[in-house]
């Protein structure tokens, strides 16, 4: 990489719901009170994503004073009827967020595919136009929307706040496709929030990790152009066969 | 979400407390792999094994610590799971079948536990005494002898008593409903010489044994999520956190069927690697013996909602949902015969002194949780609230939670005085359901406006405005309540609209300077309520006056309501002489109106009137020595 390519956009939403897995085996899911490195990944991947790429996550800043909710919930049983549950969400969020982008070097077939330039700026105008697919805080009832902005700007309830540290937290899951390994991982961290901004740990410094299971990465086998019958019937292109 | 961690930490800096029972009603600090339970019968016997002795146990002294396994504590809904030492007639007694017992017998899976826990490096003489003894297979026939069990003409154990009522055996009168004596829960006393606790329910070593041994079975390492190290993984997690027939679960042991969470997840019930999720055996069985023992302790319930505030350091804070009195204690509340509003205020300073009491103890950095859990199904349990602050921080909340929402309030009772007390402070917020919703007001509703309260008082958010709403139009509707519940829900509504409207800062007492229309109407009826009041009293009538009868469409049209009011106020004024004291006063409010078309114009009142009637009628009290009048009867709580 030659150039930095730093992004920076702000997403709001609602509701939010990080779920907690201790809470999550029962039923009863209760929200972290901050986002994980894992739900802002998957915020910006539905921004802008393509294979070449791995996003990393620098900084959050955490805009508005944290409130939870609880509402009540009907989930669908597996064999048929609801059964209730409380589920607690965030209320009322906004994140400005800092990230950039690394080539995945795992893949080797997107080497060709590796151009700054192309993705930074096709990022950047993903964020203005608020991103490819639907954004979602964590669990996919949670709506979000992501504009751009310049990180640090505008006031927030926990300027001068001073450090809050958390406890044990979920960061992230390292899937094969990204770690090089049929494994997938699970890793955690102790976030500390320092007026309301959090650096995260990079993937690789998370020491805290547990083996989850044996996965194996499954990229697509071509890419496309050279599939057999896809130019059937076209007599003029069977030039390029 | 660190609460797991909270309560862990809140355990091991409160080990001093492990089995220290309280009171009666109180759950003791639990070691870990115990649980309790409540026990009927006693048994005595000695180090080898010999029945000496048997006794009904007494329901205030019927709670036991016994040991118990994973399975037993969590999981016992349906099924079989044997507890190891202590258990009912239907697992201990091998008999049990012989006399008439309905319930399928499970003896031998108790035995064998029993055995491996005797036979491993961990036993203990005690747990060997009980063995011997559980083996010779005479339980129940030893209790009957004995006269604890009865047994009728056949030999069988009776179902009911049926003879005379004042000679009925003691442990009839345990058991109601669906249960009988043959579902009676044993607990054993073993007297071993030159050992002073022969109660295996006190005795520490016997604990200790039961833990090491119980640790010893567990074979699986793995990542817990809780402390981040490689720990042995608990199976099940514990229930019975809210009270001892408690079925439901904060961390709910996996879901094979229902794929609650499956997906990426490969795990099965025969193959389980805590895919998922893992917590450390000793972890878990901590942080939920610490979380039954506060709730039971100092935690606030109504149904399934339980709310608890504690120190992770142990020591003791106030409860935030409680009002004034409560935080104060009843000792500090004697009778006291001077002017009333000096009495309120004293209780104000002594409740920011009792606050600052606190600061001492708690120290600045020392952590306070506050924790909501509810459910809605039966086997688990949500959180619904959680907080993480210091000790200082929570306790400026409170103090400013105290200041901000507080208003006189008359309805505080002194149980051992039989008196009502006055007292300035914020009502509790289960009285602020109340106040809002009427006295039959719905669980779930209660529930839901206590928990919406909650930050309003933890984390210094605004009263929600639909809440003071229904209070302000709750407290118009005078005629639709009992005196003593309207008043209650006048000083509530009036400390809700004062918290809402903080910035224009309201006193408590008359502010003769102040000018705004609402405030003036509402001053204006106190005065036009007092007057016919007096009339009244005078000619010994006790009908409602013509104000408390108006008092809703006051607030609705206060222009032509207050004319009808004011024109049948009359014949009352002639009654008391011209009445010059309130027309004079009744005068300089009306100068107050500024411009004339706040008086004129006929719009709606907010709750601000409410704050100038309680300022005006306070005012318009007599002071002690004056005869009492009609109103101060009628704020006594039926």
């Amino acid at each position: 990489m030659e150039r930095e390519n730093k992004v920076e956009f702000k997403v709001e939403g609602r509701y939010a719901l990080f779920t907690d897995p201790l809470t999550k085996i029962g039923g009863e899911k209760c929200s972290y009170h901050i986002p994980t490195y894992e739900a802002l990944k998957g915020v910006l991947s539905s921004v802008y994503w393509k294979p070449t790429i791995i996003w990393v996550i620098d900084r959050v800043r955490v805009m508005k004073r944290i409130r939870t909710q609880t509402r009540s919930a009907k989930p669908v049983e597996y064999g048929g009827g609801n059964s209730l549950a409380i589920y607690t969400y965030l209320a009322d969020i906004e994140y400005q967020v800092q990230a950039h982008f690394e080539w995945n070097m795992y893949r080797k077939d997107m080497e060709k595919d590796r151009n700054e330039n192309k993705h930074f700026f096709a990022a950047k105008r993903m964020i203005e136009k608020g991103g490819r697919r639907d954004i979602f805080l964590g669990a996919r009832e949670c709506q979000g929307y992501v504009e751009p902005c310049r990180f640090g700007e505008g006031k927030s309830d926990y300027d001068n706040y001073g450090e809050i540290a958390f406890d044990l937290m979920f960061h992230g899951f390292d899937y094969p496709d990204e770690l090089g390994k049929d494994e997938l991982y699970a890793r955690f961290w102790r976030p500390k929030m320092i007026d309301g901004k959090i650096d995260f740990f990079r993937p690789e410094e998370c020491s805290i990790r547990k083996t989850v299971r044996h996965m194996k990465a499954n990229p697509p086998q071509s890419i496309g152009l050279r599939e057999e019958g896809l130019l059937e019937g076209f007599e003029e292109l069977e030039v390029l066969k | 979400m660190s609460w797991m961690q909270k309560l862990y930490e809140t355990y091991e800096n409160c080990q001093l407390m492990i089995g220290k029972v309280a009171s009666e009603k109180e759950v003791p600090l639990l070691p870990i792999c115990h649980s309790t339970n409540k026990a009927q019968i006693e048994i005595v016997i000695d180090h080898q094994g010999t029945f000496k002795r048997a006794r009904v146990v007494p329901k205030d002294d019927a709670r036991t610590i016994i040991p118990c396994t994973e399975k037993s504590s969590g999981g016992r809904t349906s099924g079989e799971a044997p507890h190891p030492l202590s258990d009912k007639l239907q697992y201990v007694a091998k008999d049990y079948k012989d006399y008439d017992g309905i319930k399928k017998p499970y003896f031998k899976s108790y035995i064998s536990n029993l055995e491996a826990w005797c036979k491993s490096r961990f036993s203990h003489p005690k747990a060997k005494a009980v063995l011997s003894y559980v083996n010779k297979g005479t339980v129940v026939k030893d209790l009957i002898d004995k006269k604890i069990l009865i047994a009728g003409e056949n030999g069988k154990l009776l179902k009911k008593w049926d003879g005379d009522k004042k000679e009925k055996p003691d442990i009839f009168a345990l058991f109601q409903n669906e249960g009988w004596q043959a579902d009676a829960f044993i607990r054993w006393e073993v007297e071993i010489p030159n050992d002073p606790c022969s109660k295996t329910w006190e005795d520490e070593t016997l604990w200790k044994k039961w833990i090491d041994y119980y640790s010893d079975t567990k074979k699986e390492k793995s990542l817990c999520y809780v402390t981040g190290k490689e720990l042995f993984m608990a199976d099940l997690h514990p229930a019975k956190l809210r009270n001892d027939g408690d079925k439901a679960k904060l961390i709910s042991s996996n879901d094979w069927d229902g794929f609650t969470f499956r997906g990426r997840f490969t795990d099965t019930k025969k193959h389980n690697t805590y895919q998922t999720c893992g917590v450390g055996f000793d972890v878990t069985q901590k942080a939920h013996s610490a979380l039954r023992w506060l709730i039971s302790r100092q935690g606030y319930r109504n149904g399934d909602q339980a709310i608890v505030a504690w120190a992770t350091s142990g020591v003791e804070i106030p409860d935030p949902l409680a009002d004034p009195l409560d935080i104060l204690g009843e000792d500090n509340l004697k009778s006291d015969d001077s002017d009333n509003v000096s009495v309120a205020q004293n209780l104000a300073i002594k409740l920011r002194q009792k606050i600052a009491g606190y600061k001492v103890d708690l120290g600045d950095t020392s952590g306070v949780v506050v924790m909501g859990i509810d459910s809605a199904t039966q086997g688990r349990m949500a959180i619904t609230f959680y907080r993480e602050l210091t000790g200082s921080e929570f306790l400026e909340r409170l103090e400013r939670w105290h200041d901000a929402c507080a208003w006189i309030h008359d309805y505080g009772y002194n149980r051992e005085t039989k008196k009502h007390i006055r007292f300035v402070g914020a009502p509790a917020p289960k009285d602020i359901a109340v106040a809002a919703y009427g006295s039959k007001i719905d669980d779930k509703l209660k529930k839901a406006t206590v928990e919406r309260l909650l930050p309003c008082i933890i984390d210094g958010q605004q009263v929600p405005i639909d809440i003071l709403d229904s209070a302000v139009r709750r407290a118009c509707n005078r005629t639709g309540m009992e005196e003593w519940e309207w008043n209650k829900t006048l000083s509530i509504a009036c400390a809700l609209f004062r918290k809402l409207n903080e910035k224009e800062g309201y006193n408590m007492a008359l502010d003769p300077n102040r000018k705004t229309r609402d405030y003036l109407y509402g001053r204006l009826l106190a005065i036009a309520d007092r007057l016919e009041g007096h009339a009244l009293y005078k000619a010994k009538e006790k009908r409602d006056t013509n104000a408390a009868r108006y008092m809703q469409q006051f607030a609705g049209r206060p222009n032509k309501t207050w004319r009808q009011i004011y024109l049948s106020l009359s014949p009352y004024m002639a009654r008391l002489g011209g009445a010059k004291y309130y027309k004079d006063m009744m005068d300089e409010v009306m100068c107050k109106f500024d411009p004339i078309e706040d008086f004129t114009s006929d719009k709606p009142l907010s709750g601000e009137f409410l704050l100038g009637y309680h300022c005006q009628r306070e005012k318009l009290k007599p002071k002690k020595g004056e005869p009492a009048s009609i109103d101060d009867d009628n704020l006594v709580e039926e």
